[in-house]
């Protein structure tokens, strides 16, 4: 079978559609799971008590199962017991719990790299604990963080591409849809492969050109 | 809820075969990773220049990849190219092409571990190439490696899990047949409890394997700290 450039730019605004809709639900997955990384990685280091243990076991747990199941929990196990979302949000909700896992152990690396001075002094000068976690820790770590917060969120695009599994149109989707319909394999298959690589090599690289640049103050 | 404990018991037999064969795929996934692994990782090691590039390009390309594009393009691009694979074939394929990959830079990571002064020695003592890989290289780079490839196997384990996506009655798959097959015989959807419990086995293995690659580390001292990153699930 010929590789048809007709054909592909005949299923271009199909794909593009598709593109949106990853970088959508990326985006709403990415911005929501760097909120339960704040809010995780403070109640693990303030040792809250029961939700730091809960906060615990929540990311051992999903790093420890595929995000598939997950996935597929939330989609087809939630309704079951009457818990029903929509395809969208299923799917960005299963992205988001399995980045903000990542996230949360991210942001506490972060801020365990603060040096033991600073929250000294903080609490000298009579900050609370929560005062110190707003004020000094957490914008400290958020920066001494976001190589591992960035590439997690770089991950999470990629990753994004599961949400196809449930029937999300994402470009995943449109392309392994377009294969099933037309057997236009050669084609969707090399738009796939362009696809995520333009957009997870793209991101990787704003990611690496930010981390420049926050060096700035450090380098000599 | 209270059908869910009687419905796993009788279901039993199709769970274990879900089971055997998410741990077979995990297996063969391991050794051929390994192979691609150790013979990637050692080439990105020597000094041609050209070959280190195209091994970080095959690295770059399949790591950045989502898994689901990599083993979704091996299974329905195969036929086309002529020669039609089987769903598991298909998955083992993808899976090791991408487990390959991460277990390159892990191998990769561990050689450069070893410090300079031991290939230099070797060298003036006029091994050969191979033998300065055979017999001081490697195995001084396998105490590197152990923790990172204890998580890499649990991340093989948990990717198995895509089978399901093209056909592989995997342990994820034989989850969903019993709520298919519930559904229509006897009328319950019982898709949260079977999910739960597909997720709980999932986690008790790979806790396993991540508990172990941490003891490991610790074992085995920090020699290879910073050098030889564990891949985390989000390399998936």
């Amino acid at each position: 079978m010929d590789f048809e450039l007709d054909y592909l730019l005949r299923q271009l605004p199909a794909l593009r559609a598709g593109i949106l809709l990853t970088i959508q639900v990326s985006a709403i997955a990415m911005v929501l799971s760097i909120a339960i990384g704040l809010v995780g990685a403070s109640m693990r280091v303030l040792r809250v008590p029961v939700l730091s243990q809960l906060f615990a076991g929540y990311v051992e747990f999903i790093r420890n199962t595929p995000l598939l199941v997950q996935l597929f929990f939330v989609f087809f196990g939630l309704p079951a017991i009457g818990l029903t979302l929509s395809l969208f949000w299923s799917g960005v909700l299963a992205l988001t719990l399995w980045a903000g896992a990542f996230q949360t152990e991210n942001v506490r690396g972060g801020l365990s790299a603060i040096a033991s001075g600073l929250r000294e002094a903080a609490r000298a000068l009579g900050l609370t604990r929560g005062q110190y976690l707003r004020l000094v820790g957490l914008p400290l770590a958020v920066r001494t963080g976001l190589p591992a917060i960035l590439n997690t969120c770089v991950s999470l695009v990629k990753n994004s591409a599961y949400v196809s599994a449930i029937g999300l149109q994402d470009l995943a989707g449109v392309a392994f849809d377009r294969i099933a319909s037309d057997f236009r394999a050669f084609e969707m298959l090399a738009v796939l492969l362009v696809g995520y690589l333009a957009l997870v090599l793209s991101l990787s690289a704003a990611v690496r050109a930010l981390e420049h640049r926050l060096q700035a103050p450090f380098r000599a | 809820m209270s059908y869910g404990f009687s419905l796993i018991a009788e279901n039993a037999p199709l769970l274990l075969i879900g089971l055997r064969a998410t741990l077979l795929l995990a297996a063969v996934t391991l050794v051929a990773s390994t192979v691609i692994g150790v013979l990637l990782g050692t080439l990105a090691t020597v000094k041609a220049r050209w070959v280190r590039m195209l091994v970080a390009l095959y690295v770059e390309v399949l790591r950045d990849i989502p898994l689901i594009v990599t083993i979704f393009t091996i299974f329905f691009g195969a036929p086309f190219l002529g020669v039609p694979l089987e769903p598991f074939p298909a998955v083992a394929l993808g899976l090791s092409l991408w487990g390959g990959a991460n277990g390159a830079e892990i191998v990769r990571g561990g050689i450069q571990s070893v410090p300079k002064g031991q290939r230099e020695a070797a060298t003036a003592l006029g091994l050969r190439a191979w033998k300065i890989y055979l017999l001081i290289l490697w195995p001084q780079a396998l105490r590197a490696v152990l923790p990172a490839y204890t998580g890499l196997l649990a991340l093989i384990v948990q990717s198995t899990s895509l089978g399901a996506l093209v056909g592989v009655t995997e342990f994820l798959k034989a989850g969903g047949l019993i709520i298919e097959r519930s559904t229509v015989m006897q009328g319950i959807n019982p898709a949260f409890e079977i999910y739960a419990f597909v997720l709980l086995v999932y986690f008790g293995v790979c806790s396993v394997l991540t508990a172990l690659s941490r003891r490991l580390e610790r074992r085995l001292g920090r020699a290879s700290a910073g050098i030889v990153r564990t891949p985390d699930a989000a390399s998936l």
